[in-house]
């Protein structure tokens, strides 16, 4: 088979795994339906077939022999229970190594087939019975890399060439030819039908097809072997002839075509698309928006009202193409969610807890590079929740709690950005042991004045942990730092809700996309900035009253309400003088309201988000750049680190613009 | 054989590009930077300032959809920056850390012209008496019997050094210059 399909096969392996992960620990539950069983089946199924086409025997050998296994179980003849889930998951682990060794590109590691055989003498022990001895003598036999046995009889084949077979320099007769080095050929029929008529017969293609059987005593995969050189281009299908198992031949039919079995399993007609041409897709996409937005500006100043409607529709339309486009990256989340199952189990296991983990919005969407970012951090907070968040089972006994502890992850869409949460029905947070180890480490001086978010707000601060002991898996105090940088540096913000003896949740909130965002744009002098329109609340011109105060007042009475502002001008240090007019645009974040104050409001804006180079990588109070419709570049505010900004003035009043000389 | 030979005359192009240097005015004086490393030469427009930065980066221009940073290397080596006039222009340059590519302009007063500085012509940089720092120099080529500082862009352009710089500008520590 050619290695261009390879990686394919691997990516098609790694996600049957991960079904076959889930269906297994769903069983070890104790919640084995038929489906799951099945499902296990059908993965160990397809990868069989399909490391056979690639003649990977060492995966054919153990996957067979497991794949037997579950086929009792299927028929009833075995009953899958906790000890034999667990098992199968360490096969199931196993068969991951084997196809990561042929990710590696070497395939015969010696201690993985050691480490093969042991699991395989576990499993055949697990197993045990009359109706084993088929699984043991392959389980004896896979050291050799045997193949699936083959009935002795002999094998039906049939195979069709295709029309261009002749031209690719093959010659369909010396494959025959060969197959008679592996056997004697019995019968062979001429299969014709495909002969056209004279008028459109083309003498340099092939027609002929052929119905061969073989007495052999070859495995099936030696005689598929024999067509190797013409694989693709021909239709092969070889049976054993004697209807001896009625089970294994459709289970050989499949296997020979196990990309076909999968293709019809999956019909919901999914295509996989290298992730590098979407990006380049959502890349275009940008441009258009952008040059978009030009003629926009363009056709407005010439005045004509026709070309203004057409290029509102263009408008309209590119708006629409880029939400498709941007779909086009969304993912459901449920996958990332599902392999904490198996963390959760593992690691509860390690400690000697009793926690399951619930699923909640498995099916909510969100952009597969904010998945990928995000998953470290998520584990951190699953391994804190089950490692500091839940009690030891006698604990929660004596707290008249429910002896298993519970562990929640959730996630759902929440005005224009999504929500995860990581939740856990432990002891929760004690206030005065996190401030009272605050202090000790000098984050503050006096607690007392504090909220409760902004107590729990301290975990976040790096080197803090009020784990009483360390432990290896978390506690170390570095984490939660680490967890909120992540999550900051993907535009999203933390919070944490905690109950003392009733549990932790962490709420993590992230932007839909990473590529565009809808802007609010704003002048200053004659910078622009744009301010992520989801944040922004209302817009209010700053009275003169307050601009004649400038100094120390730097708060409006907002409808009865205090609200502090700050002067872009002064923060960023933008060297012009104070416009005739300036406005306030109120911004909610992290459950703060704050007023910027700018001398023009440019209104809303699709901003495609140019990232800025490394050398502005711990910039603050900046996010990205855009381009304008203009060909100029305005900056994209980061409003949460600006508000971190703002809370330390002390900052804000050293000059920045200085040369910096030696 | 048509392959072999074309793969010559590409060996002998790029040594051949190795020795060619463009040659730039600051204030007074004229530096060269090897033409590998330099993308394409554009006009000076104004760039968009970052704010909190120091002097020696001017902000960000847009090439063709993507934010570039310039760097004033008058501020870059501690003088003064000159006037913008219509000489003025915006070299970009391509360097590459390990395997990271960086794409950066720097603003230059003029350029001049392309020329070759054969290796026999280079003397090793001055241990000190250069205008600038030391480690910036790659050589000193001699140019119609004149010495022009042939400058090392990785030194130059080190993006983790100018990282650094702009961060404890970012900060507000500033870096006061040696007593």
């Amino acid at each position: 088979m050619t290695d261009a399909a390879l990686p394919t096969f691997i990516a098609e392996s790694r996600e049957l795994l991960r079904e076959m992960e889930a269906a297994l620990l769903e069983c070890e539950q104790g919640e084995s339906g038929a489906e799951a069983v099945n499902s296990i089946f059908r993965a160990a199924h397809t990868i069989k077939g399909s490391s056979g086409l690639f003649g990977l025997d060492g995966i054919v050998a153990f996957t067979h022999v497991v794949e037997s296994v579950l086929d009792r179980v299927r028929a009833n003849s075995l009953q899958m229970d906790r000890t034999l889930a667990a098992i199968l998951l360490e096969c199931r682990d196993h068969i991951e190594h084997l196809v990561d060794a042929v990710a590696d590109g070497k395939p015969d590691d010696v201690q993985l087939a050691t480490k093969g055989e042991s699991l395989l003498q576990k499993l055949s022990a697990r197993a045990g019975g009359p109706a084993t001895t088929h699984a043991t003598a392959t389980a004896s036999a896979s050291a050799s890399a045997s193949a699936p046995v083959a009935p002795a009889a002999g094998w039906q084949i049939t195979v069709q060439f295709h029309t261009e077979v002749l031209r690719n320099g093959m010659d369909p007769l010396s494959f025959i030819r060969y197959l008679s080095t592996l056997g004697e050929i019995v019968e062979l029929t001429l299969l014709t039908e495909r002969l056209p008529a004279a008028e459109e017969f083309d003498a340099e293609a092939c027609y002929l097809g052929f119905e061969i059987e073989l007495a052999s005593s070859e495995t099936q995969q030696r005689i598929e072997g024999a067509f190797e050189f013409v694989r693709d281009d021909c239709t092969l299908q070889v049976r054993p002839k004697a209807p001896v198992a009625s089970e294994s031949v459709a289970e050989k039919r499949e296997a020979s075509d196990a990309k076909e079995t999968k293709a019809a399993k999956n019909s919901d007609r999914s295509l996989r698309v290298d992730g590098d041409k979407l990006d380049a897709l959502i890349d275009l996409i940008g441009e258009l928006v952008t040059a978009g937005a030009t003629t926009t500006i363009t056709a407005r100043k010439a005045g004509l009202s026709e070309l203004n409607e057409s290029t509102l529709r263009l408008a309209r339309l590119v708006e629409e193409v880029r939400d498709q486009a941007l779909k086009l990256r969304m993912v459901q989340i449920g996958p990332t969610f599902s392999r904490f199952q198996r963390i959760v189990r593992d690691v509860a296991r390690e400690i000697g807890k009793e926690i399951r983990l619930e699923i909640g919005g498995a099916e909510t969407e969100l952009d597969k590079t904010l998945i990928e970012s995000i998953t470290d951090p998520l584990t951190h907070l699953v391994r804190n929740a089950i490692d500091h968040g839940i009690e030891t089972a006698e604990v929660r006994r004596n707290r008249g709690k429910n002896v298993e502890g519970v562990v929640r992850l959730d996630a759902y869409h929440d005005s224009g950005s999504v929500v995860i949460e990581v939740a856990d029905d432990g002891g929760g947070l004690k206030r005065e042991r996190i401030i009272a180890k605050a202090m000790e480490r000098g984050l503050i001086t006096d607690g007392s004045s504090l909220t409760d978010g902004e107590a729990f707000a301290l975990i976040f601060e790096p080197g803090f942990s009020t784990a009483e002991q360390v432990t290896n898996l978390s506690g170390r105090g570095v984490g939660m730092d680490v967890v909120k940088r992540n999550v900051n540096a993907l535009r999203g913000t933390v919070e944490l809700d905690s109950k003392e003896g009733q549990g932790t949740t962490v709420r993590i909130r992230l932007p839909l996309t990473l590529a565009i965002i809808d802007g609010f744009l704003v002048g200053v002098g004659g910078s622009s900035f744009v301010i992520p329109l989801e944040l922004v609340e209302e817009c209010v011109e700053l009275g003169d009253e307050h601009r004649a105060a400038d100094g120390d007042q730097r708060y409006i009475n907002l409808r009865g309400q205090v609200l502090p502002f700050v002067r872009l001008r002064e923060m960023f240090s933008i060297r012009s003088s104070a416009s005739r007019r300036e406005s306030i645009v109120v911004i909610r974040s992290g459950g703060k309201r704050i007023g910027i104050v700018v001398d023009d409001l440019l209104g809303e804006m699709q901003a495609v988000i140019k990232p800025l180079s490394r050398l502005f990588s711990r910039i603050r109070g900046i996010g990205g750049s855009t381009i304008l419709g203009t060909g100029q570049l305005a900056l994209i505010l980061d409003v949460p680190s600006l508000l971190d900004l703002c809370l330390n003035t002390r900052q804000v009043q050293v000059a920045p613009r200085r040369a910096l000389t030696d | 054989m048509t392959n072999n030979t074309a793969a010559k005359a590409d060996d002998a192009e790029r040594r051949h590009d190795q020795n060619q240097y463009l040659t730039f005015v600051l204030g007074r004086e004229t530096f060269a930077l090897g033409i590998l490393s330099i993308k394409e030469i554009l006009e000076y427009s104004a760039p968009t300032e970052i704010p909190m930065m120091p002097a020696f980066i001017r902000g960000v221009v847009n090439l063709r959809g993507a934010a570039v940073p310039v760097v004033d290397l008058c501020a870059r080596f501690g003088r003064p920056s000159a006037a913008v006039t219509k000489k003025t222009c915006v070299v970009i340059i391509e360097t590459r850390v390990e395997d990271e590519s960086h794409v950066i302009g720097v603003v230059v007063d003029a350029v001049n012209e392309v020329l070759e500085i054969p290796d026999s012509e280079i003397e090793p940089a001055p241990s000190f008496g250069a205008s600038i720092r030391a480690d910036f120099i790659q050589g000193m080529g001699k140019v119609r019997g004149k010495f022009v500082i042939i400058l090392d862009v990785d030194r130059v352009l080190c993006v983790e050094e100018m990282e650094m710089l702009t961060h404890a500008a970012a900060s507000g520590e500033v870096v006061q210059p040696a007593a």
